[in-house]
């Protein structure tokens, strides 16, 4: 499904240095120098270097990286929140490093909305009056926009607080309002800076699950940084790895965690349960007529392991895999379960 | 490679490196020893090198004198603005004073209860009414109508410009090294141009306050907007916000309570020179001030500052709420008001919501009603006159008979007054006007500079140290440097332990905190009534204001540095068995350092403010001249001490600050 809709977002050759001489810097960067000998020899900091990237209607893009591999500065660059050093944003086609400040804002204010890190509520505004800035700097009139935030409040599970100040909410509150004050300009993009990073582990699960709930509705096109693997896995139909400023890796999650391309990105994988990221689709072979499809217990193939195994147990541990309207995709047989349990390649 | 580099340079270096400075101090002594063995005069500065500054001032002030009435820019400009200020503060002032005293009392205790309920209320009715009742009714509100005027003026500068120079980086640039400048001039130098160019009256009073009270507006207002979390101004960015949008909706709200701390300082700066600023004509609660302390008529001075004590506190409490009710305006309650009759619950909406409306609604009938049926309300009662001054004569009377002296036992105030004369000022002062020679004090001073801040700031100190012989006030200088040694050295000598102790203690921290807040309140001039009937004129009932005024920030910054270290490095320490003196002296301390540095900073920056109201009450030195050059309108002497003081603040502000600066840099904070 996310394969065939039109690109929303695409992000080409986007370099960001932070220091006097960008350009120069990004001169010798292209000429090969690596990120620790230019922040060594010049003190200029490459923030990000050479990202491309495309992310399409409706889907969910996670990127992925260790803190301080540059992923804050690429999506700030995407709304130009911060000046990309050279490079290309469009959005729906158009350039947006290309814009005035005006149509800027217009953007910022109708389209692409924020959600941050460390929440980023104006700590002097009422719960409601935070959700509804975005509207109020559109221009809209008071009593809609509080009706509009009103709903987004909703929508968030916040009913009833719209009086608070945000300092008198816990955490997982306060980051529900900014998600919520997100969704009420009902932007085509959201963007999140690790939403989930500062909440406990509990509550940064139960805000997941409801996002994924909320994107099953909104059908957004989310761009969501994280620095926690399974949180990425979790949310991504398309996740890009990055070290050093750079992608190392882009792919589905489960080829991510099936192929690692390197050291680094293998790290992030070990820990992975592969139960959880597996689907039937990757293990399973090509049908044969012995099989005899037709009584075998049927899944869909994006069913992990996880729900595979218990499936297998109960009979002979063949499996048919069909698509929507039924139709006979591949066969997930012993074999290729035991090997994925013990994590060893399919061949 | 890097990691090895601070390595090699600290064994490579050479031994003369580390003995360096004292072999500088060495060197220095020698040099003196030598200056002093030539035939010729070194200690005295060579008259002929005087640049004879005062010559062309007092030549340009009698051009001045001589074309104020038919300049342009005096017909034009500086006319129509006095006029326009002299206009306003005689529309307030008759305003006030036309006004029944009831009515102000009244009016200003429900502000305080709209701002801060009963306490406030209380303590802001009570202090206007003490203010009447010290027999000062028409005076107090004399003063406040320059107050009001002045603080307005610099608010509606100083906001502003502190939002302008929030935004851009140039003007904050441009700002920042006069804002410095403004704030190391003690309050008087401005008063000697200030009267020459805004003849009229009271003016010159309005324009020189305002210049001393402009800095913490502009500077508070840039800071609150800078104090903006960045992540709060990017979430006002990242949904499309104008950067006009950023501004009012964002950034003043959330600078709001610093804004208004800036606004009690603005006020409590403006206070601080009532007194002075009577010197120039202000009139008020500063003249009698001052009137009191020349003609030694000690309860009439005291009646006149604890008037401007009640003044002050008056309108640092209600300024002070004000800021906290920016912050805490997110929960506005209905007046309580509807409580205090007990009628809260069943008290009606309207009354609830306009309830402050509604009482002095009421109070303006009552007193109305009074008014125009039973006595005339404008004139402030007689039979409501405390009577002070007698008691408070006959008490400095009783005090100069046993305080001065106690008994025969050679202690008391006199005696500790003439021991630091004989014992202390006097040699110091005989050492640097007569035993050092004159070179060799500019290349010691030059040397401490360079320690501080480079061979940059010592070349910037010696020159500095060469103006002031060149402004012909040499001698002058050195007296003055004598005396705010000794008060920097008894400032430091108490605040020390007794920041130490606050920081170990909290109940004694509980205890000293309200008293610190009190002498912070009070103008400075004030404290010099009380040191005056106990020390007598001198110099050292200056030193001992001097050294009152600039305690508390010593104090302060001393607590707070101690406070601020690290549990877990005092955790530490403890582990590896530290007693609690080793704890202070190896870790507190050191770790205050750059805390405390800031505080003698500040202690030495205090007392030199004070120079010229010592020199008031005989303390010599650069304040006398520049008392006497605005009291006999030699106008050239009085700008060269004004010159010679600024000077002296600048080197040591420097010098000071380049210290604290060293210590945060080795404690890496
Ligand atoms: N304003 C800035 N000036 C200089 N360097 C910066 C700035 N902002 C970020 N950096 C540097 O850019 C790199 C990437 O930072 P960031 O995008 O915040 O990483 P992440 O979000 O992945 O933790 C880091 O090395 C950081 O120190
Ligand atoms: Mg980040």
């Amino acid at each position: 499904m996310p394969t065939a809709a039109p690109a929303k977002i695409t992000c080409q050759q986007l370099y960001k240095i932070f220091g006097k001489h960008p350009q120069r810097i990004q001169a010798a960067l292209q000429a090969g120098a690596t990120k620790q000998e230019v922040l060594q020899q010049t003190g200029h900091v490459v923030a990000v270097k050479d990202v491309s990237f495309t992310v399409r209607q409706g889907e969910t893009f996670v990127v992925m990286g260790l803190s301080g591999s540059g992923k804050s500065t690429l999506v700030r660059c995407l709304t130009r929140l911060i000046e990309p050093t050279s490079g290309r944003v469009l959005l729906d086609g158009e350039d947006i490093l290309t814009m005035d400040e005006a149509r800027l804002r217009q953007l910022r204010r109708h389209k692409m909305s924020m959600v941050f890190q460390h929440f980023g509520l104006f700590p002097h505004r009422r719960v409601i009056d935070n959700v509804a800035y975005g509207l109020e700097t559109q221009g809209m009139d008071k009593r809609q926009r509080l009706a509009r935030a009103q709903e987004a409040l909703e929508l968030v599970g916040l009913k009833g607080w719209h009086d608070h100040f945000p300092g008198e909410l816990s955490g997982g509150m306060q980051q529900r309002v900014g998600l919520a004050r997100a969704l009420a300009v009902d932007p085509e993009i959201l963007i999140f800076d690790e939403p989930f990073s500062a909440l406990d582990p509990l509550i940064r699960r139960e805000m997941q699950d409801e996002l994924i709930k909320l994107q099953e509705i909104m059908h957004k096109t989310l761009i969501f940084i994280t620095h926690d693997f399974l949180e990425a896995i979790k949310l991504a139909d398309y996740l890009a790895i990055m070290k050093d400023g750079e992608i190392v890796q882009m792919g589905p999650p489960q080829q991510v965690v099936l192929h690692p391309v390197n050291e680094y990105v293998c790290e992030f994988t070990e820990d992975v349960p592969r139960s959880h990221v597996v689907t039937a689709a990757a293990i399973m072979r090509p049908p044969l007529p012995e099989d005899g499809a037709a009584y075998l217990p049927a899944v869909p193939p994006d069913v992990t392991l996880q729900a595979l195994v218990p499936i297998a147990a109960e009979r002979d541990a063949r499996i048919a895999v069909r698509g929507q309207e039924g139709d006979l995709l591949g066969i997930v047989d012993r074999r290729g379960l035991m090997l994925a349990l013990a994590g060893l390649e399919l061949t | 490679m890097a990691a090895l580099a601070p390595a090699r340079s600290l064994t490579l270096s050479p031994r003369w490196v580390r003995w360096r400075w004292p072999l500088i101090a060495a060197g220095l002594l020698a040099l003196a020893l030598l200056l002093r063995a030539l035939p010729w005069d070194t200690t005295t500065w060579p008259e002929a090198w005087d640049l004879h500054l005062r010559r062309p001032i007092d030549a340009f002030r009698y051009w001045v004198i001589g074309h104020r009435n038919t300049h342009w820019l005096w017909l034009w400009f500086f006319d129509p603005l006095s006029a326009a200020i002299d206009w306003s503060i005689r529309r307030i002032e008759q305003a006030l004073l036309a006004t029944p005293w009831p009515l102000l009392v009244g009016g200003v205790a429900l502000l305080g209860h709209r701002l801060g309920r009963w306490r406030l209320a209380w303590l802001s009715g009570g202090c206007l009414l003490l203010m009447g009742m010290m027999g000062l009714w028409a005076q107090s509100l004399q003063t406040l109508a320059l107050m009001v005027v002045s603080v307005g003026i610099a608010l509606q500068f100083g906001i502003p410009l502190g939002i302008w120079a929030a935004r851009s980086p140039r003007v904050d640039a441009f700002l920042r090294p006069i804002l410095d400048a403004m704030q190391t001039m003690p309050a008087f130098v401005y008063l000697i141009p200030v009267l020459l160019f805004f003849g009229i009256a009271r003016v010159p009073s309005v324009i020189a306050t305002v210049i001393y009270a402009l800095p913490p507006a502009i500077r508070l207002t840039t800071l609150g907007i800078r104090q903006v979390s960045p992540a709060t101004v990017e979430a006002a960015r990242a949904f499309g916000s104008t950067p006009r949008q950023l501004l009012f909706k964002v950034q003043l709200p959330l600078a709001m309570p610093t804004i208004m701390a800036g606004v009690n300082q603005t006020i409590m700066m403006a206070l601080g020179i009532v007194v002075i600023a009577a010197l120039i004509g202000a009139g008020g609660l500063g003249r009698e001030v001052l009137v009191g302390l020349q003609r030694l008529r000690v309860g009439q001075a005291f009646e006149a500052g604890l008037a401007i004590v009640f003044m002050a506190v008056l309108l640092d409490r209600l300024s002070l709420a004000l800021s906290h009710l920016s912050i805490a305006k997110r929960r506005h309650a209905p007046a309580d008001l509807g409580r205090w009759a007990g009628l809260q619950a069943r008290c009606p909406l309207p009354l609830r919501r306009h309830g402050y409306l509604l009482a002095f609604l009421l109070l303006l009938a009552g007193v109305y009603a009074v008014h125009a049926t039973l006595t005339d309300l404008r004139v402030f009662p007689a039979w409501l006159r405390l009577p002070l001054a007698a008691p408070i004569d006959a008490a400095v009377r009783w005090a100069r008979d046993h305080l001065y002296e106690i008994g025969n036992s050679g202690l008391g105030a006199g005696p500790f007054s003439d021991f630091l004369t004989l014992h202390v000022l006097t040699p110091l002062r005989t050492l640097f006007t007569a035993t050092l020679p004159w070179p060799a004090m500019i290349l010691a001073v030059a040397a401490l500079a360079a320690h501080a801040g480079g061979w940059r700031l010592g070349l910037a100190a010696a020159l500095g140290m060469l103006a002031m012989g060149w402004l012909s006030m040499w001698n002058h200088s050195m007296d003055t440097l004598s005396q705010t040694i000794v008060a920097v050295a008894l400032a430091i000598f108490i605040a020390l332990p007794l920041g130490v102790l606050a920081a170990k203690s909290d109940r004694f921290e509980l205890l000293l905190r309200p008293l610190l807040d009190f002498l912070q309140t009070i103008p400075p001039f004030v404290y010099l009534v009380p040191v005056i009937m106990l020390f007598n004129v001198g110099r050292v009932p200056g030193i001992i204001a001097s050294v009152l005024y600039a305690l508390p920030p010593a104090i302060r910054l001393t607590n707070l540095g101690i406070r601020r270290v690290d549990r877990e490095i005092l955790e530490a320490a403890r582990a590896f068995g530290s007693t609690p003196a080793q704890i202070l002296f190896k870790v507190e301390l050191p770790l205050a350092m750059p805390s405390i540095m800031m505080g003698i900073n500040q202690t030495v920056m205090m007392v030199l403010a004070m120079v010229i109201i010592a020199g008031l009450v005989g303390g010599g030195g650069l304040g006398l001249e520049a008392v006497i050059g605005l009291a006999k309108n030699e106008t050239g002497r009085g700008v060269e001490a004004g010159l010679a003081i600024v000077i002296m603040a600048m080197i040591f502000d420097r010098i000071t600050q380049g210290w604290a600066g060293r210590w945060r840099i080795a404690r890496g904070s």
